[in-house]
């Protein structure tokens, strides 16, 4: 089914680019071409986050690679999230060459690709290719370019102008990174927006969204790109450091007033502070005021004066400039003294977390037993149920547990193992309707992790499986002789279940 | 997943034109209307819904018809949703042109019935009250007599009992009782009217399904519901309906069956949650499992058998009061037990549901007003935040009730100079007010009267910052903001 649509669009394309053709002026225009410049074609196939043993349907996407030195290609890691199969396309001859992503960062949203092959055909294949430099010196009122290129290859610009530089989340959950925004309208020649953005030749960023609606584009800017190629240069890739930390503005002057600020004084106040992140091994407390990160004094907004870009959120003092193992330095005012806190940047990677933020490119933990279908709580995971989210039940007591992830980690949970979903087996017989439930213990032993449970139904003694819940109805029990039956109907029978648990 | 269908309480949307009754006096002799269902009356309605967004201002006035009928002297039963939030209740007769004021004698949300009685009781003395049958046969005939939409004068349907069954009420949407549906078209203003067998009424005429889902499917309330009710207020009060509070998880599956210790006869259904402040709080836990109630074997599925049909546990303790006793035995891991309960109201439910007839409660202050959270606050408001959700949709779940009885939203922040920094965080449930705990809108009161210090500080649950505002800014702007915003009261905090 999906074969044959792709074919009548494929027959539909060509007969729009044929009647385009046949009415272009006979005499053909000098096409300027770009060497630096790759065509990416992507298919990406993402799991099913509710039935983990499956993926989706695979999905197609294309965008623009830059070429870098050492035969590498820049795109964002949106385009090659979740990918079976990538290659790279010269826009002009139309050679193409395998590729693989060498390194990603989901948020920095940044991947770097290589040729999936023996060397000495990529080495061919680079061969009419130009690396490109970065320019990190875009300022606001800078004009750039976004570089497409059209059906032969023939280099398509359209001129931008940065109007604004703030900071924001990119893809995934986290903190804000560096974003210039630009007004314009672009017409998007391949089906994604990973688009480079150029000035004076040199690569100024990748274009990171484009609202139609409102003309407006935000472009992942140099020196995050910069960051990244650097990070990945010394062979191992650290990712981007964080403080941990929350901060609530401090304009409203009965607020003000109340923390014991001067009305000019700067700072933000401290509203959360992650357990375990950098700026909670520094000594930072909720509550505390913030003044100055690394010599940076942050105004009421926490924004610091930057050289460059002028007012920006502080978290690009961390995010854009600094590195892993870093030493950092905070000035904060705690019942009414100014202290100093030092301490080293670290980062909290996503599977540190009680609930995973994001996952790309792997399968999703589970564990089948006879029918019951246990998972590890993830983000991902809650917003595969979209609105629902709001309405049900057990997802809005599912999501109110992720909101607190301290009181758990601190009773010793890695990840929280609940019950996802139940098939109707023999075994499961009367469970049907249950879901959403965090499991506690099973045959006697805590959970903390899927790992728990996996050990949990191994080391059984007696006939029964006993599983405790921390909801109604508190407690399961499942026959231990009619599970293993179930098991192997689940993978020979209608459901045909590759495999019964993904430990990781 | 099942289906969720919704239920429509059978009030007409629109006020009944009076005019349309005025009938030849001459014509009395010649009705068709038999004299016996002279006690079958149009009760006319106006009514006010209260206003839970402005809850200052007194509401919205509105009107419906429905049905009612005469059970005893200058007594008429009808639905309690005919008659909620009442501002002026008028009867009238099929033959008599004129309407005569009534008010409510007694009101069961619970079960949706209401007992109401003319102000001039002469007009009525001569009709003879209807007598009550019993719970009628399946697929035996039933005529159902009301004022239902599309005309005037009392109309007669027929059909035949289809189903007893424990269904949902929703009037309250959280009560649910036995109840018995019909094929006899019940229609808009047939609620409250009489549902007869050989010249007995053997249902109050209630609810049907709206949507185009079901059809010929109406409801009505059946005799033991309605005696209940009868009962209960025989010493001058509505008591209410008493329950278990427990959740009952079917034993179907044959390793919890055999890990319960039960035996093959069919007999007990396991225990999946228990209520603290329920009749059963701190007897029963999840995992027990109940074998009977008074004698009467429940069984693996929940269900008892009672008069020859199977029927919910709780139709059991449906027929009781306020403090009366069952004998409860239940199996604790493997041992049998035997526990007497009295048995008492679950007042955390009733937040859960729709309330009628109350007036909102509401504190004002500078601006931000504070609201107890229930039914009728997320219907009106419609909030969104996550918190907000979480803590109504679990309420009794996760027992949160036990912590804060009375969960206090932040719902509105009226805009004043004085709190223009903090209108972002209207929608907000409020965990604390100047230290002290806000369990309930009265802690508002008690929070806001505490001057010790110069600010008053809210502290709203999952937001990570305190609502400030300076005392002494924040009483100038207290009048002022009264004024601006056309309040009157700046609390309306209940009866006490």
């Amino acid at each position: 089914m999906h074969r044959l649509l792709s074919i009548l669009l494929f027959f539909v394309t060509h007969a729009l680019c044929g009647g385009q053709e046949a009415s272009k002026p006979t005499a053909a225009p000098e096409a300027t071409q770009s060497r630096a410049l790759l065509k990416v074609n992507v298919t990406a196939q993402p799991y099913d986050l509710q039935l983990p043993w499956q993926k989706q349907s695979p999905v197609n996407s294309r965008g623009l690679g830059v070429v870098l030195e050492g035969n590498r290609v820049l795109v964002t890691a949106q385009l090659v999230a979740d990918a079976t199969y990538i290659e790279m396309e010269q826009p002009d001859g139309g050679q193409k060459l395998a590729a693989k992503v060498i390194a990603v960062d989901y948020e920095a949203n940044l991947a770097l690709l290589e040729s999936a092959i023996d060397a000495g055909k990529a080495k061919a294949f680079f061969a009419s290719l130009q690396p490109m430099g970065i320019d990190t010196s875009a300022r606001i009122g800078d004009a750039v370019a976004v570089w497409q290129t059209g059906r032969v290859g023939e280099l398509i610009q359209t001129p931008l102008t940065i109007s604004k530089i703030l900071t924001r989340r990119y893809v995934v959950e986290g903190s804000g990174f560096l974003v210039y925004e630009t007004t314009g309208i672009i017409r998007s020649e391949a089906n994604s927006f990973t688009l480079p953005v150029i000035k004076d030749g040199k690569l100024a960023g990748l274009l990171l969204s484009y609202d139609s609606k409102n003309q407006v584009t935000t472009i992942l800017p140099a020196p995050i790109i910069e960051h990244f190629l650097k990070d990945f240069a010394d062979g191992a890739y650290e990712g981007f450091p964080g403080l941990g930390m929350e901060f609530q503005v401090t304009l409203d002057g009965q607020l003000r007033e109340y923390l014991g600020m001067q009305p000019d004084s700067p700072g933000v106040l401290v509203s959360a502070v992650v357990k375990g992140a950098s700026a909670e091994k520094a000594g930072l407390k909720k509550g505390d005021i913030l003044l100055a990160i690394n010599g940076h004094t942050l105004d009421a907004r926490g924004d610091y004066q930057d050289p460059q870009y002028g007012p920006l959120s502080t978290s690009h003092i961390v995010r854009g400039k600094a590195y892993v193992g870093d030493a950092f330095e905070l000035k904060i005012m705690r019942d009414g003294q100014e202290q100093v806190l030092k301490g080293k940047l670290t980062r909290k990677n996503p599977e540190d977390y009680l609930v995973t933020p994001y996952r790309f490119d792997k399968g999703p933990p589970y564990l089948l037993m006879g029918g019951l279908l246990f998972q590890e709580l993830s983000r991902p995971y809650l917003d595969s149920f979209g609105e629902q989210q709001t309405e049900n039940s057990a997802l809005l007591r599912l999501n109110h547990i992720a909101r607190h992830p301290d009181e758990l980690e601190e009773a010793g949970r890695q990840k929280l193992v609940f019950l996802s979903n139940v098939l109707p087996t023999p075994s499961a017989q009367g469970y049907d309707q249950l879901g959403g439930i965090v499991v506690n213990q099973v045959n006697g032993r805590t959970i903390r992790q899927l790992r728990d449970l996996d050990a949990a139904f191994k080391e059984l003694k007696g006939h029964t499986h006993v599983i405790e819940l921390d909801d109604f109805p508190h407690v399961l029990y499942l026959d231990a002789a009619a599970v293993e039956q179930d098991n192997l109907r689940l993978q020979s029978g209608a459901y045909r279940i590759s495999g019964l648990k993904r430990l990781e | 997943m099942t289906l969720r269908l919704f239920l429509l309480p059978f009030v007409a949307a629109t006020l009944v034109s009076g005019s349309a009754w005025a009938q030849q006096e001459g014509q009395r002799a010649a009705s068709q209307v038999p004299p016996e269902w002279e006690g079958i009356v149009n009760i006319g309605v106006s009514v006010l819904f209260p206003d839970y967004r402005e809850p200052w201002n007194a509401g919205q006035p509105s009107g419906g018809s429905g049905t009612g009928f005469l059970i005893g002297k200058n007594r008429f039963l009808t639905n309690a949703h005919v008659v909620s939030n009442a501002t002026r209740i008028l009867i009238r007769t099929t033959d008599d042109p004129k309407p005569h004021p009534a008010k409510i004698v007694h009101i069961a949300h619970d079960c949706d019935l209401a007992l109401i009685e003319a102000e001039n009781a002469a007009p009525f003395e001569k009709m003879t009250p209807v007598d009550f049958g019993s719970i009628p046969r399946l697929n035996t005939e039933v005529i159902a007599i009301g004022y239902p939409i599309g005309g005037d004068r009392m109309s007669v349907t027929r059909g035949v009992v289809s189903r007893i069954d424990f269904r949902p009420y929703s009037h309250t949407s959280v009560d649910s009782h036995l109840c018995i549906q019909v094929d006899a078209a019940i229609n808009p203003g047939n609620s409250g009217g009489p549902v007869m067998q050989d010249g007995k009424v053997v249902g109050v005429a209630f609810q049907g399904f709206s949507g185009r889902v079901a059809q010929n499917v109406g409801y009505m309330i059946p005799v033991p519901v309605i005696q209940r009710f009868l009962k209960d207020i025989e010493d001058g009060r509505y008591d209410h309906y008493v329950d278990l509070a427990v959740s009952d998880f079917p034993v179907e599956n044959p390793a919890q069956h055999k890990a319960l210790g039960l035996k093959d006869d069919g007999v007990g259904v396991m225990i999946g949650d228990v209520e603290p402040a329920g009749s059963v709080g701190g007897l029963l836990k999840p995992g027990d499992v109940i074998l009977a109630i008074d004698g009467n074997p429940v069984l693996n599925n929940g269900l008892v058998r009672i008069e020859g049909d199977l029927v919910n546990m709780n139709e059991i303790v449906e027929r009781k009061f306020a403090g009366d006793t069952i004998q409860l035995s239940y199996q604790r891991e493997g041992k049998k037990e035997t526990a007497n309960v009295k048995l008492k109201r679950f007042d955390p439910y009733v937040r859960l549901g729709s309330q009628y007839n109350q007036r909102p409660r509401y504190l004002v202050y500078a601006g931000l007003v504070f609201q107890p959270l229930d039914r009728n606050l997320q219907d009106a408001h419609q909030i969104r935040d996550a918190s907000v959700n979480y803590v109504f949709e679990r309420y009794l779940t996760d027992k949160l009730y036990v912590e804060r009885p009375e969960p206090v939203v932040l719902t509105t922040i009226l805009p004043d100079q004085v709190n223009t920094w903090l209108t972002p965080y209207a929608q907000s449930l409020v965990d604390e007010i100047n230290g002290v705990p806000i369990k309930t809108l009265d802690d508002v009161k008690t929070a806001l009267a505490k001057k010790d210090k110069p600010f008053i500080e809210v502290r709203l649950h999952e937001k990570n910052r305190p609502l400030i505002l300076k005392r002494d800014l924040a009483e100038a702007a207290h009048p002022r903001i009264m004024q601006t915003y056309n309040i009157q009261e700046d609390s309306y905090l209940g009866r006490d």
